[in-house]
């Protein structure tokens, strides 16, 4: 038994993206939860069950309880491991609607992380505990920089060049574009403004990275069986999957075999076909997260799209493209959309299978989304019909 | 010597004789008593075997570069840019993470030889890496 399309996801709701939203977190959160629940036909009082992620966010299901006016949630749960836990949101929820145990699960991500508490800063002084104690003390304390080792490491082991990297940029930025929603919209850029940006941390560029973004993203889950009742048009989720790989640490993996490909998302990648029994080929449109450039590389060839080190040929040879076999990002993703922890990237999934998104793929029966690499991890593949 | 606040490490029941060895600049790895697996980072188990018998061992302090990056952006007031950091494959095994100094250090090269020498931070000395003519 699988939870293949025995739930749905039925409402979307988000906020503005900007660099300073003007209010705070938690009144951000009920508005893309109101915003949710009002696309899916249903009622506040109606949630039963809210998952939310972990790491930065200072709003809580408690908090969303009291101003909602409910009285009680009969599932709620926390996914750890910042960006990688975004679809396992979803997970969470397909589990509490599968299982009887809530009708109608929420799940949210909302962040001032412009305007407040910016993620790529690092921490000044304090005692460093767990598995940061063995890299801050030396310099390596933000996001960037622990990725940097993985993708120095991308490129040595295949020889590629940075340039690699700038596709990325420009393919998603293109997106960006023409997305009015996205903070980087009508604003793209080439491939000689990828390689003049300047550097972060080597070898990665500015334009290597994502934008930090004030914003709230929601869904609303429940049972396929629910779903047929309401107006909202379902997304049906084929399967959802967390991962994990071997000597994991969030985002300092180094001690595994080879740090050039991601462990985690390559047995998150299998454990979605199998639930979803289908294979990479099938997969009409991807949303895959992206944090840094080169992480979206490493993840195309772990979700079964390229052999390992020959992503890039896939931006080279326009398969990508809102027109190719395969479009990627089409909202434009953390690097041009908004940064929202992956919470964008499974809305415009959502839109995407509905046929609704303003950059619209054509004949998009599948969609995967997947969030948070070089963490533990998580991905859905959602599918228009209940196969 | 830099006198800002680094991050220092807290140290639990489990890493704290790993920094003590540091604070007199020794570096050192847990070998498994039961099956001789060196491991790393620090741990109460051995992975292979599940032992909670072990041993500490001090490395030779020579390695190789595994990768290595270049900070340019400063986000941190004890990190003054630019600044190499590099992760080191030991001859033990351990990849460990320290900063990349001497000849070099701003474009190295993946697979240099280096070897450990001691800075000696206010609250935790640190090893950090230098190229290693012997070996290379
Ligand atoms: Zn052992």
């Amino acid at each position: 038994m699988t939870i293949r399309n025995k739930a749905a996801i039925v409402g979307i709701g988000q906020t503005e993206f900007s660099k300073n939203s003007g209010r705070s977190t938690h009144r951000m959160a009920l508005e893309a939860i109101l915003g949710a629940l009002d696309d899916a036909g249903l009622e506040p009082a109606e949630i039963d069950g809210m998952v939310k992620m972990g790491a930065n966010d200072d709003v809580f299901e408690i908090d969303l309880l009291r101003s909602l006016g409910l009285d009680n949630l009969r599932f709620f749960a926390e996914i750890p491991h910042g960006g990688g836990a975004a679809c396992g949101t979803i997970a969470g929820a397909v589990a509490a609607v599968t299982a009887g145990m809530a009708d109608v699960v929420v799940t949210f991500r909302a962040l001032n992380e412009r305007s407040e508490r910016r993620f790529g800063e690092s921490t000044v002084g304090g005692g460093i505990g767990g598995w940061m104690q063995y890299n801050m003390p030396h310099g390596l304390v933000t996001p960037a920089q622990w990725i940097a080792m993985y993708a120095q490491r991308y490129l040595h082991e295949y020889g590629h060049t940075t340039e690699e990297f700038g596709r990325v940029s420009v393919l998603t930025r293109k997106h960006a574009a023409t997305n009015p929603h996205a903070m980087m919209y009508e604003r793209p850029v080439t491939l000689e403004e990828h390689q003049s940006s300047r550097w972060i941390t080597e070898p990665l560029r500015l334009l290597d990275c994502c934008l930090d973004t004030d914003g709230a993203c929601a869904t609303v889950v429940v049972s396929a069986e629910k779903a047929k009742s309401l107006k909202g048009t379902p997304a049906y989720i084929a399967a959802a999957a967390q991962g994990t790989g071997t000597r994991s640490e969030m985002m300092t993996s180094y001690q595994r075999k080879n740090i050039a490909r991601l462990e985690e998302a390559e047995t998150t990648g299998k454990e979605l076909y199998r639930v979803a029994e289908i294979e990479p080929k099938d997969i009409d449109v991807a949303e895959i997260y992206d944090h840094f450039t080169p992480m979206v590389l490493m993840a195309l060839e772990a979700y079964g799209f390229a052999k390992p080190g020959e992503a890039p040929k896939l931006f080279q040879n326009g398969a990508l493209e809102l027109d190719g076999e395969m479009p990627l990002n089409t909202h434009g993703g953390h690097l041009g959309e908004g940064y929202l922890h992956g919470f964008g990237h499974i809305v415009e999934g959502v839109r995407q299978i509905r046929g609704t998104a303003v950059n619209q793929a054509s004949n998009v029966k599948t969609c995967l989304v997947t969030s948070g690499t070089g963490v533990p991890t998580s991905g859905i593949i959602l599918s228009q019909e209940a196969y | 010597m830099q006198d800002l606040p680094r991050p220092v490490p807290r140290g639990d029941r489990d890493t704290a004789p790993f920094w003590e060895a540091q604070r007199e600049h020794r570096l050192t790895f847990q070998r498994c008593s039961n099956c001789n697996e060196v491991r790393y980072p620090v741990g109460p188990m051995c992975p292979e075997c599940r032992s909670f018998e072990f041993e500490w061992i001090e490395s030779s302090g020579r390695g190789t570069v595994y990768s290595f990056t270049v900070v340019r952006h400063q986000t941190h007031p004890a990190f003054a840019v630019p600044y190499t950091v590099a992760l080191v494959e030991m001859e033990e095994g351990p990849r460990l993470i320290a900063e990349l100094k001497g000849d070099g250090a701003a474009s190295p090269e993946i697979g240099t030889a280096v070897k450990v020498e001691w800075v000696d931070h206010p609250k935790q000395p640190l090893p950090v890496f230098v190229p290693d003519q012997e070996q290379s």
